[in-house]
């Protein structure tokens, strides 16, 4: 073990403990608020991070993905609501059923945008998205433009505002599984294939692998993750609309992905904490007021110009910088690369 | 009896001495733990209503000004808010304004961030519809708090959701468009009409009005057309309009009516304004200046509000309330014109009922707020336009008002030509918490009977 993954690892055993003792140190509104929606959020992007560190795909469709999963829920546990199927079912099958739907419109997706790549793969998906946010602000059968209030969490996590640590520790709990589970797939023949289809597909689809198949495969299993996200979504904030997975929702998944590092799956709940943090306290800023959009616009500028490999990429060059060795880190599969290597194919 | 007053002076000193040590003691613990009710306001700074944020705010600062004592921080720029005020020796401290766009997730999302991280104690808002549905389920899951309506008229916030803590003084959209119907009908002869809204739950409220009362009288909507909120571009929708109708009921409201009207004149030619009845967007200050001197004639339905209105009530509110407090309300100019508002009226009229029912328990919060929502529920109101009470769902029972659009000095101008008291939200028991929630096709075109047809007051107005 190298001098820089004892390092990484001791400052992601500290952020977990840190994690775990939250409800003690910080106040209500921090725990219930504030890193609910980090660790929400930063599942949400970790599923992008894995498609676009891993598979090459930077996807724009993953808050798509996620909204479908809270539109499903929050359709097939409300009753006498006057918006929605209002079916009142049990709330865990409805968990159930809503990554079931979540993960079929991703192999649906999947089949489509899995034989593009690069800029064309990110259209695709950008388009996956608005047709979502547009399928549910116009179909009031499932929500509308006013989309599903009073969707509650199932007990015993909920009522969420009067237990706001129980959510926070079933997100905390999720997200720790999503990341082993990521770290654990990748490692995977699986994963190792993916990688292989993300460095060279002609090579990998001459040895006799299915390209396509291998990226809807990951398409599907990010959508899995971006369903838990979605899940905890609608628990948490009780209420799911069209605007919820609008382009500002995408941008704003994208952007956290891209400030806490496309290409090391920790970046995504650094980002999601950045951007939270950011999108909070900014709004109390007389100066930035509203203009919250134009403050991470910035941000994401400032990023992309000063390490293009977001916050994770910063403290990988700290380390370089203060001679801790090398660690592997996988290599970042951006948007403007991937047709470059499509093109040297 | 002498010696008994000697001895009796001689108690009652120490008792008095003690009395008033005490009561010493007594007033300055109350003043010490006189503790501010924390109050939050939602407003629209963006979207299809932002343009109306100020006319939001001035009724909030003009009631907290008006009755408990608070005083604007800039009279040009309500959004400033205001300070000092105090209800039975708390404070009324603000303690934010939120910035939503008529989306109910931004709703929420600010309304989280208002009452759980800067931990207001009362709200006042939203604007917009679907906003208030959401926050009326959130009020339900947070019943130490107490919410009151800002001005959205969406009909399920207070019909369906019935969020214990949450009061609406003004009405909902149906509400606001009583009488529009026998007009269209008896008066201006219409048998077939068309509806044109805007797609989400306050415009569906407000064709609701039209339609159940059209059909009521036996007219018949042959068409009825929803573009999405925020559409920028209307020319598909206003190509679906029939011509072949005797008139059009336009409820596309806020930054959509203006782009609405054009696409509506290169798809069919010139506006006829007899062949036009508006909701509340074509009467409201800050709004109907924008429209063309071509759609003059046209009648609109109103929001309970008649500035023009020949009372002494309606037009102190105006000049010696709303003028009194703001000169300005941005981005409109003067601030006593734009009284009248839906905005300005029902965001006062809420704050207004709020403050009432905060003096009736001295400003007192304690204990899960439940004197106050208790006392909250019996508050009425003598507005400027009428008086206001709340329903057993905590809706307004209001008096309507609607106008008539007409030129005068080269300029269109709005008069004020029909009255009807007392409209509830059942709408003469078209609705009620059991049937469908207005929508794209409920309710139904069907004949009934409605208590104010036939019955329009046509009140006294200043030309």
């Amino acid at each position: 073990m190298t001098t820089r993954s004892v390092v990484d690892r001791a400052i992601g055993g500290g952020a977990l403990a840190l994690a775990a003792l939250a409800p003690l140190i910080f106040s209500d509104y921090w725990v219930g608020a504030l890193l609910t929606q980090t660790l929400f959020l930063g599942i949400v992007a970790s599923s992008l991070i894995f498609l676009s560190a891993y598979g090459g795909m930077v996807s724009l469709a993953q808050v798509a993905l996620y909204g479908i999963a809270g539109f499903v829920l929050g359709n097939v546990v409300t009753n006498g609501n006057t918006k929605g199927l209002n079916l009142g079912w049990n709330p865990w099958l409805a968990v159930v059923l809503a990554i079931a739907v979540t993960v079929l419109v991703a192999v649906l997706f999947g089949l489509l945008a899995s034989r593009s790549v690069g800029i064309y793969f990110l259209m695709i998906t950008l388009t996956f998205g608005v047709i979502a946010n547009l399928f549910f602000g116009q179909v009031t059968t499932f929500s509308g433009f006013g989309g599903i209030s009073g969707i509650p969490a199932p007990h015993p996590i909920g009522p969420v505002d009067e237990h706001p640590n129980r959510l926070y520790y079933v997100a905390l709990v999720v997200s720790v599984l999503v990341y082993a589970l990521l770290r654990y797939v990748v490692r995977t023949p699986f994963g190792l294939t993916l990688q292989g289809v993300r460095d060279d597909p002609v090579r990998m689809a001459s040895l006799g692998y299915n390209v396509v198949l291998h990226r809807t495969l990951a398409f599907a299993f990010a959508a899995v993750v971006a369903a838990l996200a979605g899940v905890l979504f609608v628990w948490w904030n009780g209420h799911i609309d069209p605007a919820s997975i609008d382009l500002s929702a995408m941008i704003d998944v994208l952007v956290i992905a891209v400030i806490g590092g496309l290409y090391r799956l920790e970046g995504a709940w650094l980002g999601a904490f950045v951007f939270v943090m950011l999108n909070n306290y900014s709004r109390q800023i007389d100066f930035v007021g509203p203009r919250f959009h134009t403050l991470i616009g910035l941000v994401f500028l400032a990023i992309v110009l000063v390490s293009p490999a977001g916050l994770a990429g910063i403290w990988e060059r700290a380390q370089g910088a203060l001679g801790l060795g090398g660690g592997a880190a996988p290599q970042p599969a951006t948007a403007a690369e991937a047709p470059t290597r499509d093109a040297d194919v | 009896m002498s010696r008994l007053w000697g001895r009796g002076w001689k108690l009652a000193l120490p008792i008095l001495g003690v009395g008033l040590v005490a009561a010493m003691a007594a007033a300055s613990t109350f003043a010490a733990s006189a503790t501010p009710i924390k109050v939050a306001v939602l407003s629209d700074c963006e979207g299809a209503f932002g343009a109306f944020d100020g006319q939001d705010l001035a009724g909030v600062v003009s009631a907290m000004s008006e009755y408990a004592g608070a005083k604007p921080v800039n009279p040009n720029d309500p959004r400033k808010g205001w300070t000092g005020g105090s209800i039975g020796g708390h404070p009324v401290k603000l303690v934010g304004i939120g910035c939503s766009n008529d989306r109910a997730d931004t709703a929420i999302k600010e309304t989280k961030r208002l009452m759980e991280q800067l931990g207001a104690d009362v709200m006042i808002g939203p604007l917009s519809g679907d906003e208030s549905i959401a926050v009326a389920n959130y009020a339900k899951q947070h019943p130490t708090k107490t919410f009151v309506d800002g001005s959205a008229g969406a009909q399920d916030t207070t019909l369906k959701v019935q969020a214990p803590n949450f009061y609406r003084f003004n009405g909902d959209g149906a509400q606001w468009n009583a009488g529009l119907g026998d007009l269209a009908h008896n008066k201006l002869g219409w048998k077939t009409a068309a509806v044109v809204a805007d797609d989400y739950s306050f415009a569906w409220t407000s064709a609701a009005g039209f339609i159940a009362e059209f059909c009521a009288v036996g007219g018949k909507v042959t068409k009825r057309v929803f573009p999405p909120l925020n559409t920028t571009d209307y020319s598909s929708y206003a190509q679906q309009m029939p011509t072949d109708v005797d008139g059009t009921f336009v409820a596309v409201g806020g930054a959509g009516l203006i782009p609405f009207l054009k696409a509506y004149e290169q798809a069919h030619g010139p506006i006829d304004g007899k062949k036009f009845i508006g909701n509340l967007f074509w009467g409201t200050p800050g709004q109907f200046e924008q429209l063309s001197a071509r759609v003059a004639g046209a009648y609109a339905g109103g929001a309970g509000t008649a500035g023009d209105l020949a009372t002494k009530e309606a037009q102190k509110y105006s000049k010696r309330v709303i003028g009194k407090w703001f000169k300005t309300i941005p981005p409109f100019g003067a601030a006593a014109p734009q009284a009248s508002s839906t905005f300005t009226f029902g965001y006062f009229i809420n704050t207004w009922g709020l403050i009432k029912g905060l003096q009736a328990v001295k400003g007192d919060i304690s204990g899960g707020q439940k004197k106050l929502q208790k006392v909250l529920g019996k508050v009425s109101l003598q507005t400027g336009y009428g008086p206001i009470k709340l329903d057993k769902n905590r809706q307004g029972i209001i008096p309507v008002y609607y106008q008539q659009l007409y030129t005068k000095d080269g300029k269109l101008a709005v008069k004020t030509v029909g009255y009807i008291p007392n409209v509830d939200q059942t709408f003469g028991g078209t609705f009620s918490s059991k049937t469908p929630p207005p929508g794209r096709t409920f309710p139904p075109c069907v004949k009934r009977s409605l208590p104010w047809v036939g019955k329009t007051q046509h009140p006294k107005v200043i030309p």
